[in-house]
């Protein structure tokens, strides 16, 4: 294997998990998070000698977003053009595409489905921003890099889906006794 | 109405402030019944996010199917590749997407979300205050890193398109502890960084243009004072207490007029 491959499994791929998660959420597809995280990972690796220094999950992220935006607008045009990876790995695709996703895990509890059912029929930017500083844990100015927004949308915007959330939250569950707060 | 504070207030909960000003927010929120409130519901927002959705682990067949296209990529080192490695390793200003095919895509569509977001706000004090922040993360703050203006002064020639007035304060209370090269307004703009106190303060210059020159203003607990000397656009950014921030300026803007 050579040194360039070596150095990115060992740098980029501990935050696989992160990228998928994220492109979980951005998709709302099983089959499609599985594209987009190769695609991502595959730019990931051309523009990795562009990499420079810190934050390496940050500029993963942004990758996968960006590569989000690009099939959205492709299939949009209707010029997607599925990976040949796809023909040839009909038994993984059934595999991934059996396995619980975030927005359909086998969740007994009530409140968990209703979560995540609440989350998915959020805005896109508001879902985003929810599960980059609360699930990925990421600071505001990492945000603002997978975003492509300034510190100060990020606030907003995160201010905006936090209250969104909890709005939605408490319409579904008022009249119940363990209503939140 | 919201409270005024509420951004800090959301910024303090998510550890994105000083001490200083963690502190202030904390007595702030003792009377402040909207903002203690704001508070408990972060809390449980992000108890119900943490805990009540599963963190999804990449699939091992996906993995394997990854590992495969990376040989691939490996082995075949298309035009494609190498083409798109050149591109991407071009430097470019950090707030645009960086390393993204997507180029145009992405920044029309962070557009949409900008416009969508904050109608009115200037983009350039949201720049401002970016560099500002980012300026603060570690190995950010300064690419020279001098105490003599006959250091920083003559750096700038060579790697911005403008040269700011500079000089080291120490007996007043603002040193000068660096520069740094940053990109506003399509041009190669300078930053002078000093420190006062607890604070840094970042004082950005480049060539003005014919726009309006932004009013002094404070965003997200940071101040940011403009004014202009000669033909260069002067913005001062800093959380240092106002009066304190227009102490330096004061002194820049004397040091312009006589060397002016």
């Amino acid at each position: 294997m050579d040194d360039r491959r070596r150095r990115f499994e060992l740098v980029v791929l501990p935050h696989l998990d992160a990228a998928y998660g994220f492109a979980r959420w951005l998709t709302h597809s099983p089959s499609d998070a599985d594209d987009l995280l190769q695609e991502a990972i595959l730019r990931a690796f051309r523009g990795f000698d562009s990499l420079r220094g810190s934050n390496v999950k940050a500029w993963l992220l942004t990758i996968v977003r960006n590569q989000h935006l690009t099939m959205l607008t492709q299939q949009r045009r209707g010029v997607f053009v599925s990976l040949p990876e796809e023909h040839e790995l009909q038994d993984d695709q059934v595999m991934t595409g059996t396995m619980p996703g975030p927005e359909s895990a086998s969740i007994q509890q009530d409140e968990k489905r209703t979560l995540d059912r609440l989350m998915s029929a959020l805005p896109e930017e508001h879902r985003e921003i929810l599960v980059l500083r609360e699930i990925e844990e990421m600071d505001y100015r990492d945000i603002a890099t997978v975003t492509d927004v300034p510190i100060g949308t990020v606030m907003s915007r995160l201010a905006r889906a936090r209250a969104a959330l909890k709005a939605r939250w408490l319409q579904e569950v008022s009249g119940e006794p363990h209503a939140v707060r | 109405m919201q409270c005024a504070e509420s951004l800090r207030t959301q910024a303090y909960f998510d550890g994105e402030l000083d001490a200083v000003s963690a502190a202030i927010i904390e007595r702030h929120t003792e009377h402040c019944a909207e903002c203690a409130a704001l508070l408990k519901d972060f809390e449980q927002v992000r108890t119900a996010l943490r805990h009540d959705l599963p963190y999804e682990s990449t699939p091992p067949a996906l993995q394997a199917r990854i590992m495969r296209a990376l040989d691939k990529e490996v082995a075949v080192k298309s035009p494609r590749g190498i083409a798109e490695r050149q591109r991407s390793s071009r430097s470019r200003p950090f707030w645009r997407g960086v390393f993204s095919g997507a180029g145009g895509t992405a920044i029309a569509a962070s557009v949409i979300l900008f416009l969508t977001a904050a109608p009115f706000t200037d983009p350039l004090l949201d720049d401002l205050i970016s560099a500002h922040v980012r300026s603060l993360m570690p190995d950010h703050l300064i690419d020279v890193v001098s105490t003599d203006k006959h250091t920083v002064k003559p750096w700038f020639a060579g790697h911005t398109d403008v040269s700011p007035v500079v000089a080291d304060f120490n007996q007043q209370g603002y040193r000068l502890i660096g520069g740094r090269a940053d990109y506003f307004e399509h041009q190669r703009a300078a930053v002078v960084v000093y420190q006062h106190g607890a604070h840094v303060i970042n004082v950005f210059s480049w060539e003005a243009n014919k726009a309006a020159m932004p009013k002094d203003t404070t965003r997200n607990g940071y101040h940011l004072v403009f004014w202009r000397a000669g033909n260069l656009q002067y913005c001062a950014v800093s959380d240092t207490a106002w009066n304190e921030l227009q102490g330096l300026v004061r002194l820049l803007q004397d040091l312009s007029a006589q060397e002016g």
